[in-house]
């Protein structure tokens, strides 16, 4: 629908007499004058009808002796005492409750090595060590260049 | 709506006495309400005694001058939308109706063959288009347009926003649009 014409939802809101006043004058106004509208507003109206007729249609009456029964549960029946307290203790509860799932959650977590994996350097020492026992009359060479500075020992770079 | 409250007697006495008298003026208007919801008799008088149960507890916290239906329409929907979390619906089967008021009466709503057509080819498409709903559609259509209720009482008694009101009803009214016109053609063919 263009910006003249109402939506379906402007026709149920004003079927339901849910539309701005001003809008209300206006899509009053419109109706009067479109055939097209008026009709989907017949239509939606319409529903509106079918369902209170079916509503009465299919009314029931209260079943005989619930009213007493109503009356006579609701005053008979004791509340238990958890129900008593209930009301009163969940938004007493909610709060500590939250703050001990939240530590548990946090704890949990922490335990099970989800946290930021450490730097262990002991295992990279250990391991160069190990690399270099196990390269006998290894320890007098040059370490490489890339480890200890920017300059090229004579003869380790592989050029001529 | 209001219903009357009676101050001077001793606490109980009133608490009773205020109970009898809106289960005696509301108490078929609540039932109905919570037939339409439910689908089904049993249900229906389980969240009717529920919901009267609530007010009983709590009468003092209703304000005389206030409505009494959307008070207790909101009890029955937070108990209804609570059984459903619970349970997804206390009973599946539909019980048999044994106090369908046009039973109780002895004669039906329509009096000649034509009226019983009639009756058939409307009624039956809209309670099966009914039917179809959500639960949620479902509320806010029998809120809107067979309580007619305003917008800003079903956002109340259904504890949202009018806007949320508005767009379900909108989607609710939609559905039930296709719901009605499918089931109007299978009627008729």
């Amino acid at each position: 629908m263009n910006d003249t014409h109402p939506t379906f939802e402007e026709l149920i809101d004003y079927a339901h007499g849910e539309l701005a006043p001003a809008r209300d004058a206006a899509l009053h106004e419109h109706l009067d004058a479109c055939r097209d509208c008026f009709e989907a507003y017949q239509a939606e109206v319409q529903i509106g009808d079918l369902l209170r007729v079916h509503a009465r249609e299919t009314e029931r009456e209260l079943p005989l002796g619930f009213a007493q029964a109503i009356v006579r549960n609701a005053t008979e029946r004791r509340e238990s005492f958890w129900e008593r307290w209930s009301s009163v203790l969940r938004p007493l509860a909610a709060v500590p409750i939250a703050a001990a799932v939240l530590l548990v959650a946090y704890f949990g977590f922490a335990r099970q090595g989800g946290g930021p994996k450490r730097f262990d350097p002991s295992y990279y020492l250990e391991d160069h060590a190990a690399l270099a026992a196990s390269v006998p009359f290894e320890d007098a060479a040059a370490l490489p260049a890339m480890l200890t500075s920017d300059e090229t020992p004579e003869g380790t770079d592989g050029t001529p | 709506m209001a219903a009357s409250r009676r101050s001077d007697e001793a606490p109980s006495d009133a608490q009773t006495a205020f109970l009898e008298s809106v289960v005696e003026q509301y108490g078929k208007a609540t039932y109905n309400f919570a037939l339409r919801l439910t689908g089904n008799e049993a249900d229906a008088r389980d969240l009717t005694q529920d919901a009267y149960i609530r007010v009983y507890r709590a009468w003092r916290s209703f304000k005389p001058g206030t409505s009494f239906l959307s008070w207790i329409y909101r009890i029955v929907t937070n108990l209804h939308r609570d059984e459903l979390r619970r349970h997804k619906g206390r009973y599946l089967v539909e019980l048999p109706e044994e106090n369908d008021s046009r039973a109780l009466s002895g004669a039906t709503l329509s009096e000649t063959p034509i009226d019983d057509y009639v009756e058939r080819q409307f009624s039956e498409p809209i309670s099966r288009a009914l039917d179809g709903l959500s639960t949620e559609q479902r509320r806010i259509v029998v809120l809107a347009d067979i309580e007619e209720c305003s917008y800003q009482e079903i956002a109340k008694i259904v504890g949202c926003s009018v806007g949320t009101v508005r767009s379900r009803l909108h989607r609710a009214r939609t559905q039930l649009r296709k719901l009605i016109d499918r089931h109007m053609k299978t009627s008729t063919s």
